[in-house]
């Protein structure tokens, strides 16, 4: 091939890049690339609910009560001089994946037990992705049930529900629409649903859900979840938590 | 060029491309966690990464769509279309990336097969708000994929070059669909006006950037935005006026339109040929190529054809219709009916007296 024609400049990918052509793509591509570049540090600050509290604990073992209703979970004697509070805290149980704990963990239902898992936390709601657990006898001083739970009246609460294995800090964020088809997943997988609500102090409250009869209600929310949803039905404070007990079909979507 | 199939005829411009492609992805994906880290060391990191690779893929596929139009409003940015199809690979393989962890982290370790929980799980595919934009996702990568699958020049030549265009004129789809993927879904969770500023901008400029193109290419072939063009005057021999060989400069062409196609009229050497303007590799515009050692040769990735025959040199076997074409004083005739690929046509002569 011959040299080309220096006032007419042509560019040929095999030829190589005529002079004045190769000066603006070196001040073109530099700021092209750092212009794609700089996405990559004003994107991550503005994730929404990317940086929250929810974390991995590294505690490996819990003993405690091993209850199925209205979801899994485990209730914990709480140590030391507890006041007012409620003996226990409650844990909400989950399988490693996106399901309930395994069927051996759950024949223990209603015994102590000795179960290990991985817990994750975010503000004061727990969950156990739970491996197994392994009866054990009753502590011998010390409260062994909790109260029943008492009723704080009928409330009418607008909100979110999630799973209740991703919102503690397994997923961030572990809620909205992003987040809707792994929720809908948990929660077919038998993952306890959770309803997140923010009070006007900007707190987040959380409430396990249960039907009237006091069983869970995972199969009847999957339409209703990451979505913003209005339940009224009876509050109940049940160990350090709160129940929110209310027939799903009058769950209203807003 | 090539009359065998090679995975990739790599030069030193090909080097250099990929170099800085992938150089820059690879430093996006790992400042995006980088800088994630900052701010917490309780992270989703799946998360992250689902998040780093879907918005480096949406990003490259902006500059990728900006490419084409950018070269035809100025040649300074052929460069960048020279390897076009390396950007459009790259693009869909972050997308892969983005759908298997995605499909990783939210789909598996459920009660469904991953890829049926895509696509069943969220089934509101009648509402606006509440649509899955998953789906959305999912079409465009098949799409991408057949793009990518289908970007070697095998494909090319086998699908022919109009079917594999219209095939590729695909990534409009896949952007469409891949905007809606984004405003249904990360913009509905994270609600940041900085986020749908950006993806605004994009969409006005992609959209403004091909009309601005679309317009000054009309402008140029003489169509009216609306209504039919002027026929252009034949005379009884068939042959259609296209203007002064003054209004040529050497070794360069002018484009004319004649029957609704474009075509290239060359100045070299004291002589005029008429040939299609469109490159038999990818469609590439002729006309806006050189004559560069007594070949035409295209802009997009010199593909060249001798110009009184419309046959590529030997051994390449390319071939584009010729026209008939004479002068009268200055003027230059063409006829309005091609002849076949690569039939010989004697140029017409210019008179220097």
């Amino acid at each position: 091939m011959s040299s080309l024609d220096p006032q007419d400049e042509f560019f040929i990918g095999y030829l190589g890049v005529p002079p004045r052509l190769k000066r603006f793509l070196l001040g073109f591509i530099p700021i092209l690339v750092l212009g794609a570049l700089a996405f990559a540090f004003i994107l991550p600050p503005l994730h929404f609910d990317q940086f929250n509290l929810g974390k991995r604990t590294k505690v490996p073992e819990f003993e405690g009560l091993l209850v199925g209703q209205p979801s899994p979970h485990l209730l914990v004697p709480r140590t030391g001089d507890v006041g007012t509070v409620s003996d226990f805290s409650l844990y909400l149980l989950s399988g490693t994946g996106k399901t309930s704990p395994k069927p051996e963990v759950l024949e223990h239902v209603d015994q102590w037990v000795n179960l290990k898992g991985t817990p994750f936390h975010r503000n004061h709601l727990t969950v156990i992705a739970t491996k197994s657990a392994e009866p054990i006898e009753p502590p011998a001083s010390g409260p062994t049930q909790p109260d029943e739970g008492s009723s704080l009246g009928e409330f009418s609460l607008s909100g979110e529900i999630v799973d209740g294995k991703c919102y503690p800090g397994v997923m961030k964020p572990g809620r909205t629409k992003t987040h809707r088809t792994c929720a809908i997943r948990c929660l077919s997988g038998g993952v306890p649903p959770v309803f997140v609500v923010h009070n006007q102090a900007g707190d987040q409250l959380y409430f396990l859900l249960s039907d009237l009869d006091g069983k869970a209600v995972n199969d009847k929310v999957l339409d209703l979840v990451a979505d913003p949803v209005q339940i009224t039905g009876e509050v109940i404070q049940y160990a350090d938590a709160f129940v929110l007990k209310a027939d799903p079909a009058t769950y209203k979507l807003l | 060029m090539g009359v065998a199939y090679k995975a990739v005829q790599w030069n030193r411009q090909k080097f250099v491309y990929d170099i800085i492609l992938l150089t820059t992805v690879v430093f996006y994906l790992f400042c995006f966690e980088g800088i994630s880290l900052q701010f917490s060391s309780d992270l989703d990191i799946k998360g992250i990464w689902i998040r780093a690779f879907g918005s480096a893929a949406f990003i490259l596929l902006h500059v990728i769509l900006s490419i084409g139009p950018l070269s035809r409003l100025s040649p300074k940015f052929l460069p960048l279309l020279y390897n076009r199809r390396h950007m459009g690979v790259t693009m869909f393989i972050l997308a892969l990336l983005h759908v298997r962890d995605a499909l990783a982290w939210y789909h598996d370790f459920g009660n469904l097969e991953p890829l049926v929980s895509l696509f069943v799980s969220n089934t509101h595919y009648t509402d606006f708000i509440r649509f899955p934009f998953e789906a959305l996702g999912g079409v465009a990568l098949v799409i991408l994929f057949l793009m990518a699958a289908t970007s070697h020049d095998f494909w090319l030549t086998n699908l022919t070059a109009p079917v594999w265009k219209a095939l590729h004129m695909g990534v409009y789809l896949a952007y469409g669909l891949l905007v809606g993927h984004v405003v249904l879904g990360a913009l509905e969770t994270n609600t940041h006006p900085f986020l749908t500023l950006a993806v605004g901008v994009g969409f006005v400029w992609i959209v403004g950037l091909h009309l601005i193109t679309a317009l000054r290419e009309a402008q140029k072939d003489g169509a009216p935005l609306f209504g039919q063009p002027a026929k252009p005057q034949v005379d009884a021999d068939g042959y259609i006026n296209v203007g002064s060989v003054n209004d040529i400069p050497d070794n360069r062409a002018k484009i004319a339109v004649i029957a609704g196609e474009r075509v290239a009229i060359f100045k070299y050497d004291g002589q005029i040929s008429a040939i299609s303007n469109v490159c038999q590799h990818q469609n590439g515009p002729l006309g806006e190529g050189k004559i560069v050692d007594g070949c035409i040769t295209c802009p997009w990735h010199g593909y060249q054809y001798l110009p009184d025959s419309g046959i590529s040199p030997p051994p390449f076997t390319e071939k584009i219709p010729t026209f008939n074409v004479k002068l009268q004083g200055d003027q230059i005739l063409v006829s309005a009916i091609p002849n076949l690929p690569g039939t010989p046509v004697a140029p017409a002569v210019i008179d220097q007296a």
